[in-house]
């Protein structure tokens, strides 16, 4: 057993790789913050269309994004309907309309005025929902009527819950406008929005026609193609655009302009977290973010990390005079760099954990800390930490011994 | 027969002749140059330092602060790189030698420096065991030798203490343990006793001389501390980068005994005697040489180190034999005072070994003394 003297020096001076360690959390925390932050751009683009049950999507070739979806005409969804592979091909309408916050029991009459916010509204077929979630496949049934709506619990309090902070039980019956016209909330149900909208709402088609009135019926946003079990999934997306006419965004227009596009599950969800993530100032303000909290904790860790070799110069010196190669001191020096990352890290993932939930209820962003982000982080802690050991140790690599004590 | 000539530059006092058969030279310094700094800022620290260290020996560098001893001792302890010149150590040349050898040549060392740079966070044990370690030393036989050292050391009771609980001087202990833990075959020392009391700086220089004796351990020390003279084989006396002196003790005083023993010499001062000594340089002759020849103008004076001569004197031309001298016994006097030729002719009859003094140096030891002419001129009348 060798003397572990990477351990014996953080272990010795315990103020001093306090300090370290401060300076470690305090990086990783900074970095998990914008991972946060690009994670909730990120997941803003995908947490609706992880609720839609499909495989393959049809969407004009003019989409945006979520909450700019563009049109096409509804007949498209029930050709692509008659292909063999295909399961169920159905409608989903979504949109942004305006909400107005309902009024409060209390509140005497005149003395209210309430509040127009922006929100989602979606529309379903209640027999036959497009969605996932248990929960909303069951509510989605007591949409019967057309001036029925069902309230997202996650939509953030200024839009009215009677108990001023959340929509719940109490808010069943309550009446409100959406659009231009009266409806009232039947149910709740959680799916939440991300970044794109404060709130959202379900209605049937109907209703979706009443929220959104400026859009005919005959005209859907999306179209959720299933497949039949053991189908090719790119030979009916292939079949199915070939039907519905390729897609032609240049060149001379041919004879059937194309209105549909047909994409995968997959195709969908990178095209739509490259639209938020790079193409959103949003997503890049929080792409950048990652960048300048790594740069700031490498910036840090190398202080700390300088400072510590340093104080010790004479003695790493000392050690190279005696014959030690220098890739015994690489170790040594690395073996505290990822030791004051490991344990630099625990607490701060905490802590982020903590400033994640802290944040998404505050803000309504979907902040979560995932796996991926979790070892993203950890690797990123540990390399800062390596390179700037490495940088530290430079000088003790091309002095003489002698320059050194 | 051949003439002599000079064909060593090397002081007697050396000690490079004294044993006849040559010991390994540990190291060896030959016109070693040394700068600092760059461009206009370069500045010249050692000026065609040449030096000789044998197995074994124990040599003390002195000098003035800024007079190179430092940075003499840190090349030859690998600690800086060889500008100019050679430099051998171990056997090994250290100028353009690579990372690997050098890092295999420090295993060899013990160094010991003016700053001890113990870790804070080891233990005096963890600190002398940092160089048993690197050199795959059993853990029993660490343990052993650490405990022994540091108790020989007057440390046996702080073994486990970590440095911030111990004095100065018992830092500078622990950093001496660790030097000696792995039996180098050198041991380099920057001022080992400056922050030690007599009896431990005693105890520090007898472990020296131990290791020295021993195992043959070579120990060069830079120190001002003039309580451990005693301990020095050889002394080297550096100024402003240049070696001034360097001096073998013991063949110094070797010298000095051959010289007392003759009346001519006796009455001078053990310094003068000591001057004398450090101004004669070797010379070497084949059996056979002629070393000098009769009616040649004298310009040495030759004491023999070691091997035999006849003196032979041509007159009327015959050849007679006059003398036969051996070891301790000198010649060439005559000429140098009587600033006639030589008077006779000395032939090597085996491989000798000259010490020799100039003309200009002898009479500068002439001049020490009042009685010193009278003295040698009744000696040279006695031998004619």
């Amino acid at each position: 057993m060798k003397t572990p003297l990477a351990w014996k020096n953080l272990v010795h001076n315990k103020v001093r790789t306090a300090v370290a360690l401060a300076g470690v959390g305090f990086a990783v925390i900074l970095i998990f913050m914008q991972m946060g932050f690009k994670g909730a751009v990120k997941k803003t683009a995908t947490q609706i269309y992880d609720a839609l049950e499909f495989d393959l999507m049809l969407r004009s070739p003019t989409y945006l994004h979520l909450t700019d979806p563009r049109t096409f005409p509804r007949e498209r969804i029930y050709q692509a309907a008659s292909l063999p592979g295909v399961e169920a091909s159905r409608p989903f309408y979504l949109g942004l309309t305006e909400w107005q916050a309902p009024q409060p029991p209390d509140a005497k009459l005149g003395d209210w005025q309430g509040e127009w916010r922006g929100i989602i509204c979606m529309g379903t077929d209640p027999a036959d929902p497009a969605f996932r979630p248990a929960e909303i496949r069951e509510k989605v049934k007591n949409l019967t009527d057309s001036s029925f709506l069902l309230i997202d619990r996650k939509s953030k309090s200024d839009f009215g819950p009677s108990n001023g902070e959340r929509f719940g039980e109490l808010d069943i019956g309550v009446k409100t406008v959406l659009g231009r016209e009266r409806f009232q909330i039947v149910d709740t149900f959680e799916l939440g929005t991300g970044l794109a909208a404060n709130g959202a709402c379900l209605t049937n088609p109907n209703g979706f026609a009443k929220a959104c009135y400026w859009q005919p019926l005959q005209q859907v946003n999306l179209g959720l193609v299933t497949l039949t079990p053991g189908a090719d999934i790119h030979q009916v997306q292939n079949a199915i655009q070939q039907l519905l006419g390729p897609v032609q965004l240049e060149g001379p227009p041919t004879a059937t302009p194309a209105d549909v596009e047909v994409l995968t599950r997959d195709e969908v969800r990178v095209r739509e977290e490259k639209r938020w993530v790079k193409e959103t100032p949003l997503g890049f303000i929080f792409e950048i973010g990652v960048y300048v909290a790594l740069f700031v904790g490498v910036a840090i860790v190398y202080q700390v990390l300088s400072t510590d070799i340093a104080n010790m110069m004479g003695e790493y010196a000392t050690l190279k005079a005696m014959g030690y190669t220098n890739g015994y001191l690489t170790s040594v020096v690395l073996q505290q760099s990822v030791l004051l990352a490991l344990v630099g890290y625990v607490p701060s993932i905490l802590i982020s954990w903590a400033l994640y939930y802290i944040v998404s209820s505050a803000s309504g962003m979907p902040m979560a800390m995932t796996w991926q982000i979790a070892s993203i982080v950890l690797g990123l802690a540990i390399l800062m930490c390596v390179l700037s050991g490495l940088a530290a140790l430079r000088k003790l690599f091309q002095a003489d011994p002698a320059d050194l004590f | 027969m051949t003439t002599a000539t000079p064909n060593l530059s090397l002081p007697a006092t050396s000690g490079a002749y004294a044993d006849g058969a040559q010991l390994p030279k540990t190291v060896k310094v030959g016109g070693l140059n040394h700068f600092f700094g760059d461009g206009e800022q370069r500045t010249q620290a050692l000026f065609d330092n040449n030096l000789e260290v044998r197995r074994g020996e124990i040599v003390i560098m002195t000098g003035p602060s800024g007079s190179g001893k430092t940075t003499l001792l840190t090349l030859i302890g690998t600690l800086r790189t060889v500008c100019e010149g050679s430099l051998q150590v171990l056997g090994n040349e250290l100028n353009g030698a690579s990372r690997d050898d050098i890092n295999h040549i420090r295993r060899d060392m013990g160094f010991i420096f003016q700053a001890h740079n113990l870790f804070e966070s080891l233990t005096a044990f963890q600190n002398v065991n940092m160089a048993a370690e690197l050199q795959g030393i059993s853990r029993k036989a660490a343990k052993e030798r650490i405990e022994y050292l540091l108790t020989r050391l007057d440390l046996g009771h702080r073994i486990h203490y970590k440095p911030n609980s111990l004095s100065g001087g018992q830092k500078q202990r622990v950093a001496i343990a660790r030097g000696l833990v792995h039996r180098p075959k050198l041991i380099l020392a920057d001022e080992p006793t400056a922050a030690l009391d007599e009896k431990t700086g005693r105890e520090v220089v007898t472990l020296f001389q131990e290791m020295a004796k021993d195992e043959g351990c070579t120990v060069i020390m830079v120190t001002h501390d003039n309580r451990i003279l005693d301990v020095a084989d050889r002394i080297v006396n550096m100024v402003q980068g240049h070696i001034r002196s360097d001096v073998a003790v013991v063949e110094a005083s070797v010298i000095c005994e051959f010289l007392r023993q003759y009346p001519l010499f006796a009455e001078l001062t053990p310094n003068t005697l000591t001057d004398m000594a450090d101004k004669m340089m070797v010379r070497q002759s084949e059996p056979g040489e002629v070393v000098i020849r009769q009616n040649d103008p004298g310009d040495l004076f030759y004491l023999i180190r070691a091997g035999h001569v006849e003196v032979i004197v041509e007159e009327a031309g015959k050849s007679e034999k006059v003398a036969e001298l051996g070891q301790g016994q000198f010649f060439g006097e005559a000429a140098l005072i009587t600033k006639k030729p030589r008077n006779a002719t000395v032939i090597a009859t085996e491989e000798t070994t000259f010490y020799t003094l100039g003309q200009e140096d002898f009479q500068a030891v002439l001049d020490q003394s009042k009685t010193f002419e009278s003295e040698l001129r009744s000696v040279l009348a006695g031998r004619t």
